[in-house]
């Protein structure tokens, strides 16, 4: 590679010390070891090391230096293959993903208050760890809240179906001694929470979660529940706040690349005046669109529930409904959810809105 | 905090200081990227992501905890109402961190539910309370304060389930803070001084805001709907910090709109601005028929769980009486 030197990612005393001692182009580099290179040019070896990697990473470096190699499209594809995704429990939802949320990409779902955004991520969050025999990831979770909203009650009883139900599928000796482990105490310990109050703390928790993810390999998932909550009070400085979910959509990527990871996130919706017509769109601006790689919109339709995937490389659009009952987030398959539910349920559609019940 | 008081390798302290920036807050550190950090110091990237590690360090408040841990720490105390039937509908009471609306149409018994809960987190934790007073933010009427002296000579007939002794023990009237707001900027101020007072003493562990609606609709005019979202997130996210540091539940009453597809409907006011803030939202709404109990009748209520993330959509009649407000169990009433 013929790249001359200065146009590599170092800081400017290094690339002085650099020219200062002769190396103009990559290729006088190649060969060095990192503490040769130090005595030659009066670097430290830490700052060595770093030329080199950058030098080694084609002029992309400065991330961690894995990705040496290029890998053909049948490499990833098989790699995409390997990879299972996470299943959400509404196998209409599930079929439509092509088998769930995906490991590597980053999933955002939308929706209007109390359409079921942080059901779907408490789901997902136990769905996750649903043991390999059953065809789950068996990953362990961390959960970004910066609503407030992980509420234990919720979690536990969405836990607690889920083992009912894999209890009932289990039918080989190993589906058996797995669920030994999967029960609803070591479903709660893989749940890794953290609480954030504003945007400082949410970005500074990002910044430490490569080395988080490091020490726990066997993390698949991130839910950050909601990722617009707190950015959404910048709102005098617009370019600030743009910025950072800039950088934040670029962390989110590389985590979910490097760690084998799935990022699912959540945001608010809000309305926009267009041609004189109000419209209920995603919050957090057109820029942020760009980020996440799936996009789910939760919406009403009269009392039902909807979701429809409305960005996604690789999926068609599509429309399916789904309903919350008390295990958590399902199918709106009405036959066979109706005997399952407690009689109450029954209610559920008549209580969307408060009715004079004069008989 | 500043960078200087980061604990950082001397070549990165000294990097800092020749380029004058070792007063910068240790949030301006997080908030930067990378590459502006490299320019205005001149390190290389791994000084410069050493950097950022410890500020963002200093920034974390807790590491992550499982949820296991959680469960056996000081997890989610709740706010109990007093009633047995609606506590079950509300699955313990309000959620401690967090907004809970309550919305419905005037004469449905909102002020109530607000003078109820002021009395019900006076007791201590055993009996569903959080041992601390309330404060009430009233910013349309004035405070019905004769009904809480109604309230607080039958909490003996409402709260069965605590001994006689310990109810009338508790000095409930000096524990209510009262303040009377009348537009934007006094309330504001109220919540950042004299909230944030009564909340670090550790006197009040509630706040009641009566009425949420009332300020925001009528200072701003139809097309200030912009000003007006700023405003309602500047004063929402202040109650939201407030509730998450001082683990206070905090109540809003809301007026309500007639809503957009059908007029016959009425949702909260406020719009989806003032939604996306709140964790629980409650509506109360009159039924027809009344209840009657001994020489007391009263107007059957609904109080209904619109959304909340461990709620399922449910509601419960309910009545007014002179001891407050109670579910009602089954429809045994007269109905007229």
């Amino acid at each position: 590679m013929q790249r001359p030197v200065s146009s590599l990612p170092l800081s400017q005393a290094v690339r002085l010390k650099l020219g200062s001692a002769g190396f103009q182009l990559t290729a006088d580099l190649l060969d060095f070891k990192p503490d040769k290179l130090s005595k030659e040019t009066g670097l430290s070896e830490e700052e060595a090391v770093e030329v080199l990697k950058a030098v080694k990473g084609g002029g992309g470096g400065g991330g961690s230096g894995d990705i040496s190699a290029s890998l053909t499209a049948l490499e990833l594809l098989q790699k995409e293959e390997e990879l299972r995704s996470i299943v959400t429990f509404s196998s209409q939802l599930d079929e439509c993903l092509g088998g769930g949320i995906p490991v590597g990409k980053i999933t955002e779902v939308c929706g209007v208050p109390g359409i079921g955004k942080t059901q779907l991520c408490l789901q997902l969050a136990v769905d996750v760890q649903v043991p390999q025999c059953f065809g789950g990831v068996e990953g362990q979770v961390m959960f970004i809240d910066t609503v407030g909203s992980f509420l234990l009650q919720r979690v536990t009883d969405i836990a607690a179906a889920a083992v009912r139900h894999c209890s009932l599928l289990a039918e080989d000796d190993e589906q058996r001694a797995a669920m030994e482990t999967f029960t609803v105490e070591t479903i709660l310990s893989n749940i890794f929470l953290v609480r954030c109050h504003d945007y400082v703390e949410l970005l500074a928790e990002l910044h430490l979660l490569p080395d988080f993810l490091s020490q726990h390999p066997k993390i698949r998932l991130l839910v950050i529940d909601s990722v617009a909550f707190p950015f959404r009070l910048l709102f005098d400085e617009l370019s600030q706040r743009t910025r950072l979910l800039n950088g934040v959509g670029q962390q989110l990527i590389t985590m979910a690349i490097n760690h084998n990871i799935a990022v699912v996130i959540t945001n608010q919706m809000t309305t926009r005046i267009r041609d004189g017509q109000s419209h209920i769109v995603p919050a957090l601006g057109e820029c942020w669109g760009h980020a996440p790689t799936i996009r789910l919109l939760l919406q009403w339709e009269g009392s039902r529930r909807l979701a429809t995937i409305f960005k996604s490389p690789c999926h068609v659009e599509t429309m399916v409904q789904y309903q919350i009952t008390p295990e958590g987030f399902r199918d709106a398959d009405q036959s066979e959810m109706a005997h399952s539910k407690r009689p109450r349920m029954d209610t559920d559609q008549s209580a969307a809105e408060p009715k004079d019940t004069s008989s | 905090m500043n960078c200087d008081q980061l604990l950082l390798h001397p070549r990165v302290s000294a990097a800092l200081r020749r380029g004058n920036i070792q007063l910068m807050s240790v949030k301006d550190v997080v908030c930067a990227s990378a590459p502006d950090l490299q320019r205005l110091t001149g390190l290389s990237n791994s000084d410069v992501q050493q950097l950022i590690t410890a500020a963002a360090a200093v920034c974390r408040r807790h590491p992550p905890i499982t949820a296991q841990q959680l469960q056996h720490g000081v997890s989610g105390a709740q706010l109990r109402l007093g009633c047995p039937v609606l506590d079950r509908l509300l699955r313990g009471g309000l959620p401690v961190g967090g907004i809970t609306e309550l919305a419905g149409e005037s004469g449905t018994g909102k002020t109530q539910v607000g003078l109820q809960l002021s009395l019900s987190v006076q007791y201590p934790a055993e009996h569903g309370g959080l041992g601390a007073g309330a404060l009430y933010v009233c910013t349309e009427d004035s405070f019905p304060i004769k009904r809480l002296h109604q309230l607080i000579g039958e909490q003996v007939c409402l709260r069965s389930d605590v001994p006689a002794d310990l109810v009338s023990s508790l000095r409930f009237s000096d524990h209510v803070y009262i303040e009377h707001t009348a537009d934007l900027d006094s309330l504001l101020v109220c919540l950042t001084r004299r909230a944030r007072l009564l909340l670090t003493r550790g006197l009040v562990r509630l706040i009641v805001v009566d009425s949420v609606a009332a300020l925001f609709r009528t200072e701003f005019q139809a097309d200030d709907w912009l000003e007006r979202n700023r405003q309602l997130l500047t004063f929402s996210s202040m109650l939201h910090h407030l509730s998450q540091e001082f683990s206070t539940p905090v109540l809003c009453i809301n007026q309500v709109t007639p809503s957009r597809p059908s007029l016959s409907t009425v949702s909260p006011a406020l719009g989806l601005a003032w939604a996306n803030q709140v964790m629980v939202r409650l509506m109360m709404s009159r039924l027809q028929g009344t209840v009657v109990r001994g020489d007391q009748s009263s107007a059957l209520r609904r109080l209904e769980v619109v959304f909340a993330p461990h709620l399922a959509r449910d509601g419960q009649n309910a009545a007014v009486w002179r001891e407050g407000l109670r579910g009602v169990e089954s429809w045994t009433s007269n109905r007229k």
